[in-house]
């Protein structure tokens, strides 16, 4: 058993091999090796199986009670400071490791189908095994440091991958969103981690909660400093796992490929903020500003996501919100000292909403037979609908995920839902109250998504809609470019809708969508089936997930089954019942129509309207700090160039060369000055060897 | 002959000047055989630095090697001597790995290719003797050689206002230089014996007022060099006018000279008064980092833009070299080289974009990713690598420099803390100007105009050799410091132990707390 744990660190190494080799091959041979599609991915798809073999082999030997493993190597050092890189495999370690390479693989295997057409179809395999491995590098991370380390090469590849249609302009302003975003966040946790270091001398998870309690206890350090390093260090999670303010970068991230929403922005990636409050909370437990700051930002968080995500009409940007929203509740629960609660959603989530945003790719793909390589048409809920006719499977699937998302009994994400949701109670009424309405919220959303999507008839073809959707795309466009270009851009919008008429034989497949292939199908029925069943690990009944899966410094002997029912049947029914009604109100919306939608948005026309514009934080935000940045930047030039360098030009030359200055300076004799320096100091020395 | 005894260095500084010497009687027409001659040069002696390196020069130790001593001026003291130690070592293999690169970058130079690669071959020797000689008067000697190849190279073969540029550069480096030869005179004639010998110089007793003097005279001058802000202005007329392989060199190497003579001269020689000076350091060092990245921001213009970066990055040069710990001086030294190669890598690029759309004008670009992905992988590689991310040498530099900064003892709590607050902001600004070049340049839709109007082609195979060869030092770097740390370990360790020495001397002869910090506060320790 021993020698998988000494071959651990092939886990991130082979996919990371994978890349480099398809990387080198397309810059070195691009024709050749874009000519090479199907055996790039089979090699790129078998190394990450290799990898998910290995990590159920270690979980297995986890789940067997092999204690935790930790290699390291000195990586950098300078007189007595040594700062070592290396892995560790705990029973954390295994969970993420199983979670990363499963979803990953499944999602491999999906973009075949999904990128079937795609020219960048090999660099796209190329980015995602890259990513597989930083995620990989970032869960088996010893130390704070090869934390931060693998944290930013995940951003990168996430920024490698949002901008994947580079001559999109949309996606190139995104993926320099979420780039900028993050790094805001990572600044935090830059800071943080320094801070920590310099007061405990470690970046060692445990060593440094130790030796903070210690520090604190003793009066060494005062506990408002060991809060603002830990809150600062959340500042990291906080931009990573999409919590308020730093969310807005995630949404804007659905312009990516879809695989990508699904494996790095929905499963994955996101996910590592909730990790890192897992790795970190030996530091945190202990200060409880910082686990209130923790409880109460993924309270928001979960909220705004869901209310926001209530009126969207992108079928992915629904599902951004709502991958936010879900993100709120595992930080909320890590933050009232749910761990396991916590880090069981995640595991859970990480499949009902990977297959959720497979299922929404599939069907984009199924809908681009109809309206064209538009994501503006071919992501809009408006023009879908009676999906279900056409593409069963993904229909299927994706209602499972409602009702798993739902938290409806017995699939996954009630179990784990409900564990936060009793742990908030025992927490802070007011953060169970927000944790329950938002499930009520969720319900809501997501059956609206659903039957919007898959119930009723098939809106694809309706040329009205259409042609609203793409006036309104444009007249965005319009508006981002400033009033100045509105009559040129008028114009713009009739010669594209005009365009789009003549040139319906070009996009057209079909009238009817159809289902996605095999490759794109068979992902979403194996994520099915974690989606029903992995839930049943955490039941409050027999409770192996936690028996797993604690903090740290806990110690639980055998499964953990003590059950009041009395508890057990009041909050599960409160939340069972809320999110009934959520559905019962989505049914009665979007799939009887017996209550108008609209005429309630008219009524409360105000909410809507936030929750349309998405409480207005992007506006907010680009007066604040784009346009702000921009005019500072602008202001620090213009003294630059006119008063920095003019006063130096003038202090230090313009009294050398008195009145002329100038011409000297153009017609370039002023450098005599300096040969004449250097010549009477070579004379010298010259003079006096001679001598 | 003893092998170990070889002039090995003077060979080094030697062959490539006399080498350009005969460049003139080579029969060339097209320019064609003498840049493979040139290039035939650096390689050997690039491989003479790396053979002479490996096979004589011993890491462990801290002092001087490979030292060589011929007298020249006995009245002055004055002496060929030459050596290298862990400061300088790393400085001078990078010198002859950029410059002959530099020259491979050079093909496609058509004017008076004769003339361009004499400049070279001369830049070459006068750059290894700037980081090599061990004589004062010598090394100003070198300082200002190195200057003229420069300002004929920007002169000739610049863009439109080269004129200005070039007789700009000159002038603030050889005002700056002048500052160099009043103190190394000051140093000489101070005491009893008259000498220019650096390890002499080190030996000397300097009353503390006389070191301020002489230590704000160097810092003038390797401000220019750096640059340091206010001194900076230069950089941006000379980087936006050259070509791309005097480009390489100029952010390379010639800004490596500043820092290379702050940490010999300054910190080295004049520990008293570093210690007083070290909090202005740091204070440029955050000017320098914040004020040029919003520079940066703001510019229009491709090359001007990187310039600024430069004069970013090399903010943390001037922290580190702050810091009294070993970490940050070592994180200062490593920052040097990663920046050399990624300053190179990236004002290559800059130069090979600008062959292809010939405007440097960011709203005149747009789009071009779709015809050039080799260039647009590299440009991303490198810019990334600029941005300090991890796994490439950017981030392990700066890494150290903040660790080091924060836990240094030499400075209050509250210093620290705002220091180390600021200098993370760059770490904020970095992509957001690196990132907005690269989607001005390659993302969203085609520019009509430029793709209509110029021959977009890719990367030849000679451009992505030249930028392979610099990403792999840059990510062998990040991926594994400890390959670059240790070959200069024991001499940034020294040298901190010297600043440590001078920290606790004055602090008890001043018979108080340590001059920089009123209430020093030290990491707090678990009783």
């Amino acid at each position: 058993m021993e020698s998988i744990y000494e071959y651990a660190w092939l886990i991130p190494v082979l996919p990371l091999a994978g890349a480099m080799i398809l990387g080198l091959g397309l810059v070195s041979y691009n024709k050749a090796m874009n000519a090479l599609r199907k055996p790039s991915a089979v090699f790129i798809v078998s190394l990450l199986g290799a990898a998910m073999v290995l990590s159920f082999a270690i979980l297995w030997s986890q789940v067997q009670g092999h204690p935790p493993y930790t290699r390291l190597i000195d990586w950098a050092a300078a007189g007595d400071f040594h700062l070592t890189m290396g892995y560790t495999v705990d029973r954390l370690t295994a969970m993420m490791l199983v979670i990363v390479t499963t979803v990953a693989f499944f999602v491999m295997v999906y973009t075949d189908g999904y990128m079937a057409h795609d020219p960048g179809y090999v660099r796209f395999y190329a980015y995602l095994s890259l990513f597989s491995s930083s995620m990989l590098g970032l869960v088996v991370s010893p130390n704070l440091v090869q934390v931060y380390v693998f944290w930013e090469l995940v951003g990168m590849c996430s920024y490698l991958l949002i901008g994947f249609w580079y001559d999109r302009k949309p996606a190139a302003d995104a993926c320099q969103k979420a780039f900028v975003t993050n790094r805001v966040g990572d600044f935090g946790l830059l800071l943080g981690m320094l801070g920590l270091f310099w007061a405990t001398g470690s970046f060692d998870f445990d060593v440094m909660g130790l030796r903070l309690e210690d520090l604190v206890e003793t009066g060494a350090l005062s506990g408002a400093v060991a809060a603002f390093l830990a809150v600062l260090v959340f500042m990291g999670p906080v931009a990573k796992s999409a919590q308020v303010p730093l969310h807005v970068w995630l949404p804007d991230a659905m312009e990516g490929p879809t695989p990508i929403s699904a494996l790095i922005h929905a499963a994955t990636m996101v996910a590592a903020g909730v990790f890192l409050i897992a790795r970190m909370y030996p530091v945190f437990e202990n200060i409880p500003v910082a686990m209130d700051t923790i409880a109460w930002t993924g309270a928001v968080t979960a909220f705004v996501g869901a209310s926001i995500a209530i009126t969207q009409n992108d079928i992915k940007k629904g599902l951004a919100y709502s991958t936010m929203s879900q993100l709120g509740y595992m930080v909320m629960a890590m933050g009232i000292g749910a761990y396991s609660a916590g880090m069981f959603h995640l595991m859970t989530h990480a499949y009902f909403k990977a297959m959720l945003f497979l299922g929404s790719g599939s069907v984009i793909h199924g809908m681009e037979a109809v309206v064209g390589h538009d994501p503006a048409l071919a992501q809009d809920m408006r023009l879908m609908g009676g999906l279900r006719k056409y593409m069963p499977i993904t229909a299927l699937t994706f209602l499972i995920g409602t009702l798993a998302i739902s938290g409806i009994p017995p699939f996954a994400g009630f179990w784990s839902k409900d564990e936060i949701i009793g742990a908030a109670y025992e927490a802070s009424p007011f953060l169970w109250a927000i944790g329950w309405l938002t499930a009520g919220i969720t319900a809501f959303y997501m059956f609206r998504m659903y039957f919007s999507t898959f119930e009723g008839g098939f809106r694809g073809n309706d040329e009205g809609i259409k042609r609203q959707l793409k006036v309104a795309k444009l007249q965005q466009m319009g508006l981002s470019m400033g009033p100045g270009a509105m009559n040129p851009q008028e114009l713009a919008i009739e010669s594209e809708v005009h365009d789009d008429h003549d040139g319906h034989g070009d996009h057209h497949h079909s009238d009817s969508p159809h289902e996605s292939p095999i490759t794109m199908t068979l992902p979403l029925m194996a994520l099915a089936i974690p989606s029903i069943l992995i839930g049943l690990l955490g039941t409050p009944f027999a409770n192996y997930f936690e028996a797993f899966i604690h903090p740290p410094g806990e110690v639980i002997e055998g499964i953990p089954s003590e059950v009041d029912w009395s508890e057990f049947l009041a909050m599960a029914g409160s939340s069972i019942g809320i999110s009934l009604i959520g559905i019962t109100l989505a049914s009665l919306m979007y799939l009887t129509g017996k209550i108008n939608p609209a005429k309630i948005a008219k009524q409360i026309e105000p909410l809507y309207k936030l929750s349309l514009n998405k409480w207005y934080f992007d506006e907010v935000y680009e007066v604040l700090f784009v346009q702000g940045s921009r005019r500072l930047a602008r202001q620090v030039l213009e003294v630059d160039v006119r008063i920095v360098d003019g006063l130096v030009n003038l202090a230090g030359f313009v009294t050398l060369v008195t009145g002329e200055g100038l011409k000297y300076l153009e017609n370039g004799r002023v450098q005599f000055y300096a040969l004449i320096v250097f010549g009477a100091v070579l004379g010298l020395v010259l003079v006096s060897g001679v001598t | 002959m003893n092998t170990v005894d070889f002039p090995w260095l003077t060979t080094t500084i030697l062959f490539p000047v006399v080498a350009a010497l005969l460049i003139p009687f080579i029969p060339d027409k097209d320019g064609k055989t003498v840049r493979w001659y040139a290039l035939i040069v650096g390689l050997i002696d690039f491989a003479i630095l790396v053979y002479a390196f490996t096979n004589f020069y011993d890491f462990s130790a801290p002092g001087l090697q490979l030292v060589e001593s011929y007298s020249w001026v006995p009245s002055l003291d004055l002496k060929w001597s030459v050596g290298a130690d862990g400061l300088s070592m790393p400085l001078i293999l990078l010198t002859g790995f950029i410059t002959t690169l530099a020259i491979l970058a050079s093909w496609p130079v058509t004017l008076k290719p004769k003339l361009f690669y004499f400049l070279m071959l001369a830049m070459y020797g006068g750059q290894i003797g700037v980081f090599a000689v061990q004589d004062m008067l010598l090394f100003f000697l070198m300082w200002e050689l190195e200057l003229i190849p420069v300002y004929l190279l920007l002169s000739i073969w610049g863009g439109k206002k080269r004129l200005y540029a070039a007789t700009k550069f000159i002038l603030y480096t050889a005002g700056g230089s002048l500052f160099i030869l009043v103190a190394a005179l000051a140093m000489a004639f101070y005491g009893d014996t008259v000498t220019f010998d650096m390890r002499s110089l080190m030996d000397k007793d300097y009353p503390v007022n006389l070191q301020l003097l002489l230590y704000g005279a160097f810092l003038i001058a390797y401000a220019v060099k750096l640059p340091i802000f206010p001194l900076h202005t230069w950089l941006p007329d000379a980087h936006g006018e050259a070509t791309a392989p005097v480009h390489m060199l100029l952010a390379g190497i010639l800004l490596k000279m500043g820092g290379y003579a702050l940490i010999r001269m300054n910190v080295e020689m004049l520990p008293d008064a570093h210690v007083y000076f070290a909090p202005a350091l740091v204070i440029l060092g955050i000017v320098n980092i914040i004020y040029a990245a919003l520079t940066s921001f703001a510019q229009r213009n491709l090359k001007r833009k990187i310039a600024y970066s430069s004069i970013s990055h090399m903010g943390f040069v001037l922290i580190g070299i702050a810091s009294f710990t070993d970490l940050g001086l070592s994180g200062a030294v490593l920052q040097m080289v990663s920046h050399g190669l990624i300053g190179a890598s990236l004002f290559f690029l800059v130069g090979a974009t600008y062959d292809r759309t010939h405007t440097l004008i960011l709203d005149e670009m747009g789009g071009v990713g779709k015809k050039m992905p080799k260039i647009f992988a590299m440009f991303t590689a490198c810019s990334l690598a600029s941005l300090a991310l991890p796994g490439m040498s950017g981030f392990v530099a700066e890494l150290m420099v903040f660790v080091g900064f924060a836990t240094s003892d030499a400075y209050g709590l509250v210093f620290k803390t705002i220091v180390v607050l600021l200098a993370a902001v760059g770490v904020i600004l970095t992509p957001i100007y690196l990132l907005s070049m690269l989607r001005e340049i390659f993302y969203g839709p085609e520019n009509k105009e430029l793709v209509e109007h110029e021959v977009l082609i890719d990367a030849e195979p000679r451009e992505v050799f030249i930028i392979a060869c610099l990403l792999i030092p840059i990510i062998g770097i990040g991926f594994y410091p400890k390959l670059l740390t240790q070959i200069y370990d024991v001499k940034t360790l020294a040298i901190t132990e010297k600043l440590e020495n001078s920290l606790t001397t004055l602090a008890e002869q001043e018979m108080r707390s340590k001059p920089l910090a009123q209430e020093p506060l030290q990491a707090p320790v678990i009783n």
